[in-house]
């Protein structure tokens, strides 16, 4: 049996169920993420991400469903999570240790070599107050921290849930370009946020759930490709938008038309509207072609599935 | 185990608190070794307490210590019940968790770890309070001449046995109730409630307590044939509830989500 080969995914799992008290919290997923990509989980507050990933690191155990991780059922953690490093529902750490003694308390715990806590302190930035206690740490730090414990033992996946949560931007444009520079070393990447921008900056490949079922998994591309490009014309006075809306049959959303265009080239409609304006002598404000982004397609998905 | 053993020695021994923790330790031992002789009953006078005939024996040194410790279980009861309990509260058992998977192993070495711990705590004050003991003792007209022998040694050694014994058996009674209610406050407050006021107010209603409750059981065999249940009995039974312990703490740890 190759359970712990290379050519594995990194994470498979089928029909992983969890209920709490008669609730389904997640129903029945089914994905594959392969080695070497870094892959976001995108859901809404509740969806069931952090729960799947308590499942996928042997913290709560599925009602239903398997799955495995690096190769190893998901029933036998010890048999893989040596090889992960994850931080799950914030940085929980000792308070009254420094920085440096809770990555040496952890390194002792995994089996660690605890000759790399130097470097990963200086990784994240936090060299300069390796010997504070943890408890006068601000959250980012606490954050950076956390992920320096994730990377004792140089671990081949990072299951990393919401670690940007609470960090102003600065310190969320921190956390993204770390998170970025792990990735580079060719590691596995499996990180929740509700920060769909920056996922979309550092994430090749994408996990949707809502309400505990999968609404895509795949390359991130190809949950962009199903969306609908738009073009956005604004006349420059606002008792021709009614007008210009009649001769181009767009629909009329604020100040603003807004034309689907599913099939055709959305840069000729564009240019077609423009030639409409001119032609009825509307001044247009603004004219533009609007490819969805992660957001936006997300929000169009999730609210869809909900209606 | 070996690896939570030494992650939680990481923690425990560190400079300030095991200068603090040595430092209350002695002030324990000398304070309870004092308390302990002054209310030292005369050879004959029935009471609770050891008697100056039982001081004068060859253990009388180190009956004192165990006789000043028995009633500090309560509070290596709350101690280990807020210990492990603020371990789920901080989340901290979930960082633990994922560097060892294997639950048995964790919560194995990191009660070994605090044990063994408070058994170097534990010799150090059995330590001061001989020594404490030994220079009072005069002034309360207890002979002490038998104490220094190797009969005196025996007795010690017999003695520190005993409190090991004592110290685990309410570390797992404290273990198994964070466990099973794995909050703080709610621990603390259910294990103060128990082993403080409950036990000891049914006791003085019910003459059955001292051979029931775990917390008497264990003051008992720290205590001596004072109690109304003999060391053996209180051993045996105490034994009993000690190993239900471990087992309901490990089942909880083993078998329960870690969220």
């Amino acid at each position: 049996m190759t359970t712990g080969s290379q050519s594995s995914p990194a994470i498979s799992v089928v029909g992983l169920t969890k209920r709490y008290h008669g609730t389904t919290v997640v129903d029945g997923l089914g994905f594959e993420i392969p080695r070497g990509v870094v892959a976001g989980f995108v859901g809404p507050n509740g969806a069931g991400k952090t729960t799947t990933m308590a499942m996928l690191l042997g913290l709560v155990r599925p009602d239903a469903g398997t799955g495995f991780v690096l190769g190893e059922p998901i029933e036998r953690p010890a048999r893989y999570m040596s090889r992960v490093g994850a931080l799950i529902e914030g940085p929980a750490m000792w308070p009254a240790l420094t920085g440096r003694q809770n990555l040496r308390a952890l390194a002792a715990l995994g089996g660690h070599d605890s000759g790399s806590i130097d470097d990963l302190l200086a990784l994240v930035g936090l060299s300069d107050r390796a010997d504070d206690a943890f408890r006068r740490y601000s959250l980012g730090m606490k954050q950076r921290l956390a992920i320096a414990a994730t990377l004792l033992g140089d671990p081949q996946l990072l299951v990393l849930d919401e670690p940007a949560n609470g960090l102003d931007p600065v310190g969320m444009a921190q956390m993204r370009e770390l998170i970025a520079r792990i990735a580079a070393d060719g590691r596995t990447v499996l990180v929740s946020s509700h920060l769909l921008d920056d996922l979309e900056q550092i994430c090749n490949w994408l996990l949707v759930i809502d309400a505990g079922a999968l609404l895509h998994a795949g390359p991130a591309s190809g949950f962009l490709a199903g969306a609908v490009p738009r073009v956005i014309a604004v006349p420059e006075h606002p008792h021709d938008l009614h007008r210009l809306a009649a001769l181009t049959a767009a629909d009329v959303d604020g100040a603003a038309l807004v034309i689907q265009v599913p099939d055709a080239d959305p840069r000729t409609v564009a240019l077609d509207v423009n030639r409409a304006a001119i032609a009825a002598g509307i001044v247009l404000a603004e004219l533009g072609v609007h490819r969805a982004d992660l957001q936006t397609h997300y929000l169009d998905r999730v609210q869809g599935a909900s209606r | 185990m070996i690896r939570a053993v030494r992650s939680e020695l990481i923690k425990l021994w560190r400079p300030r608190p095991v200068a603090l923790g040595l430092l209350l330790a002695t002030g324990y031992a000398i304070a309870a070794a004092a308390l302990v002789l002054a209310a030292v009953r005369p050879a004959g006078r029935l009471g609770f307490g050891p008697s100056s005939q039982s001081l004068a024996a060859a253990g009388g040194g180190t009956e004192v210590f165990t006789t000043g410790l028995a009633f500090a279980g309560f509070f290596v009861f709350v101690l280990f019940t807020g210990a492990v309990a603020m371990e789920f509260s901080r989340g901290t058992i979930r960082t633990m968790s994922l560097r060892q998977p294997d639950r048995l192993r964790l919560l194995a070495g990191k009660l070994v770890a605090m044990l063994g711990t408070a058994a170097v705590v534990l010799a150090w004050m059995e330590v001061v309070g001989w020594t404490t003991s030994r220079l009072l003792a005069g002034t309360h007209g207890i002979d002490a001449s038998a104490w220094a022998g190797p009969a005196g040694l025996r007795a010690g050694l017999g003695d520190y046995a005993t409190v090991l014994y004592w110290i685990t058996g309410y570390a797992l009674l404290g273990t198994a109730v964070a466990m099973l209610i794995r909050s703080v406050p709610v621990a603390l407050a259910v294990g103060i409630a128990w082993a403080g006021p409950f036990e000891h107010i049914v006791a003085d209603a019910w003459h059955l307590a001292d051979k029931v409750f775990p917390g008497l059981l264990l003051e008992s065999v720290l205590g001596g044939d004072r109690y109304s249940v003999s060391t053996e009995q209180a051993f045996v039974t105490s034994l009993g509830y000690t190993a239900l312990a471990a087992v309901v703490a490990a089942t909880s740890f083993v078998r329960r989500d870690v969220s």
